[in-house]
């Protein structure tokens, strides 16, 4: 009974569409029994975020589940079956593990890396397994999914760089000066983007904060937000010698940080050195600070170029986790090869060995007179024939079962040696 | 056995060098894993051929220019193993195993002038050699440092991201790795000239006639000397430092190349 995924994601369906099919929790646990109750599918997992809906399944006639599924989503959510339809993709066996484990190690996420998906993967199959549409066959797949975007996630750097620019600013920050303890960070300007990157430095250890503002209540309050000091603007100088990092957001017209007052800061500074992060658009650091030794400035374009840079990177990770999936996928596939095929080796080694011990019994029942040497010799031989005669068939299912052919050759098996119907 | 294992010693420093650049461009914890394996069992062979030299020699293995090179190197690989464990900086290996392999290949090819001439041999010539080979493989990582932190500065104030900039540690780190190892290797080289001078006079009567090697180790002196005093009295760091760092270690390659190369007390 093949495996399959059907379903559609961010990158054929519009989003209207997407947010008509979602599905809530309750909605999906009814859509779930209603499913396996409905006898075209044997096993079922919905996955339902806002980038994707997809049917994981296990079904005698994939397009039949398919579309049963859908009509009844679709039915659900008042949507025609119609429009979905020609959207829908579909994966079966080996091309629906990849997806799965793609889809999990969020390797088919807008956004490379994220970590939501792992999360809502594990939601939909924990529902699953409470609604107990799970068995023998989305069960392993499952976890070995989550396995494999566990590994994704530690063994590649495909979520390490940030994506977002007040993230990159503190990679930047870390670039710098190593841990972020204990460094000193002044806030000119009470901007939201200032205190959001702001905060992301304590969060790393960032210690004093300083605020200044031209409105000295403001510069309170904020300090207060972020368990800062506020510092009077005109002391603007004096703040810029003891910290480390600047971050500036103000709406002044004119740069509020001269090259100058720079030069002038480095000067005490014994070498210490000074990263500017100018959010401000138009900028409140001189772009001239650049020249001066151990001053470090990135303003919201520098930080989009590195942001920019940080999906390149994440990019390339992604070709690598590519690699580590395929082989992964091998490794599920060879798995359930064996899985499927060893019953069949059981059954063929059991009759054997049946067969061998009624003609050990009868043949020394004839012989009364034999030395405990010559029942040995005759039950070691009979062994030893049973297995050479084994030994090539059962290395041939495994080898088949593992191509993805051991269904055909265990039936045959079974035909030949009359062990059954298989299960 | 004595000349295969040098053999294995430096096939396995080849090896750790290839891997160590291939985690620098791929960054498979495993290649890392292998690079440190591969350096591990050089230095197992290297250390094993040392002491059986040593026994044989019936002396430490530093009678001439190239056996102390050869020890340099076994130096060198085990401060990179004590380094690369201290600071987590994964990436030194691909910057010092190069220079170990071509001082390797260099110390294991050159002939050898024989031992030490007996008259000159004495605990005290001992000892300048070994402090004198301590400094310079502490330099050598100051060295590396050096290029580390100008690389990774240039990233930072290019703001453009690229391999260097992920691949690298911080700034911070890379600017406290020179400086410890100036502090570490400055004392060595010190106290290692010092007995070489005395030893001088009471050789040749005269603490310094000119030796082209004697000469350049000087300027290196001199030039770590004025990096140390810049660090302590003027907080020099960072690219300052940097550079300096990069001179001190060309006029120590200088020292090297003179003693091997050029006629003088040292090589010959």
């Amino acid at each position: 009974m093949p495996l399959f995924v059907a379903g559609l994601n961010h990158r054929n369906a519009p989003v209207a569409l997407r947010e008509q099919l979602a599905v809530e929790e309750d909605k999906l646990r009814e859509l779930l029994l209603d499913l396996q109750a409905g006898d075209v599918l044997r096993e079922v997992v919905v996955l339902s975020t806002c980038n994707r809906v997809e049917v994981y399944g296990l079904a005698e006639a994939p397009g039949e589940a398919r579309a049963a599924a859908f009509r009844h989503l679709c039915r659900h959510r008042g949507v025609e079956l119609a429009v979905v339809e020609p959207l829908l993709y579909t994966h079966l066996e080996a091309e629906a593990v990849r997806h799965a484990f793609r889809v999990a190690a969020s390797l088919d996420s807008m956004m490379l890396g994220e970590p939501q998906i792992l999360g809502q993967v594990k939601e939909a199959f924990a529902l699953a397994q409470a609604c107990q549409t799970i068995g023998p066959h989305l069960h392993p797949l499952f976890s070995h999914a989550f396995n494999v975007a566990k590994r994704v996630r530690t063994e590649t750097e495909i979520a390490r760089h940030a994506v977002s620019v007040s993230f990159a600013a503190v990679e930047l920050a870390k670039k710098i000066f190593a841990g972020l303890a204990g460094r000193a960070v002044l806030l000119l300007g009470a901007g939201k983007m200032s205190e959001l990157a702001a905060r992301h430095l304590v969060e790393q250890g960032a210690f004093p904060i300083y605020v200044a503002n031209r409105t000295w209540a403001r510069a309170q309050d904020l300090a207060r937000a972020l368990a800062g000091t506020a510092v009077p603007w005109d002391e603007l100088a004096t703040a810029l010698a003891a910290v480390d990092i600047v971050v500036t957001s103000t709406g002044a017209p004119e740069p509020v940080v001269t090259r100058d007052m720079v030069t002038r800061v480095m000067h005490g500074r014994r070498g210490r050195s000074l990263f500017f992060i100018d959010i401000a658009v138009p900028r409140d650091v001189e772009p001239g600070v650049d020249a001066l030794d151990d001053v470090y400035r990135y303003d919201i374009d520098d930080l989009k170029q590195v942001v920019d840079a940080n999906l390149r990177e994440r990019a390339r990770e992604a070709q690598r986790a590519e690699a580590l999936v395929e082989r992964e996928v091998g490794k599920f596939l060879a798995r359930q090869g064996d899985v499927e095929i060893i019953p069949t080796i059981v059954s063929l080694r059991g009759r054997l060995e049946e067969i061998r011990v009624g003609e050990v019994k009868r043949t020394l029942a004839r012989l009364p007179e034999a030395s405990p040497e010559t029942r040995a010799a005759i039950e070691a031989l009979s062994s030893a024939i049973v297995n050479k005669i084994l030994h090539a068939p059962i290395t041939k299912l495994r080898e088949s079962s593992r191509a993805g052919g051991g269904r055909s050759w265990g039936d045959l098996v079974h035909e030949l040696f009359g062990l059954g119907r298989r299960a | 056995m004595y000349p295969s294992l040098i053999s294995v010693a430096v096939v396995a420093y080849i090896c750790a060098m290839g891997l160590a650049l291939a985690y620098l461009v791929q960054r498979q914890d495993l290649v890392h894993r292998l690079a440190v394996l591969a350096t591990l069992a050089g230095w197992a062979a290297q250390t094993v051929s040392l002491i059986v030299r040593a026994v044989e020699g019936a002396a430490p293995p530093l009678g001439n220019l190239p056996d102390a090179i050869w020890v340099g190197v076994w130096v060198i690989v085990l401060l990179q193993l004590l380094l690369e464990h201290r600071t987590g900086v994964r990436v030194l290996g691909a910057f010092v195993l190069p220079i170990v392999v071509l001082l390797s290949l260099k110390a294991t090819t050159t002939g050898r002038p024989g031992m030490l001439a007996p008259a000159l041999a004495s605990a005290w010539i001992w000892i300048h050699i070994a402090l004198a080979v301590i400094g310079i493989a502490a330099f050598v990582f100051n060295f590396v440092g050096g290029i580390m932190y100008l690389l990774q500065e240039r990233q930072l104030k290019t703001k453009r991201p690229g391999a260097f900039y992920y691949r690298l540690p911080a700034l911070a780190t890379l600017d406290r790795l020179t400086f410890r190892t100036l502090a570490l290797g400055f004392p060595f080289l010190t106290v290692g000239l010092m007995l070489g001078a005395l030893w001088a006079r009471t050789a040749w009567g005269s603490a310094f006639t000119f030796d082209p090697l004697a000469f350049f180790s000087l300027v290196a002196w001199v030039i770590y000397a004025g990096t140390l005093a810049g660090r302590a009295a003027g907080g020099w760091h960072g690219r300052r430092a940097a550079y300096f760092a990069i001179a001190g270690f060309a006029a120590l390659v200088l020292t090297l190349g003179a003693g091997l190369f050029l006629p003088g007390r040292h090589g010959s």
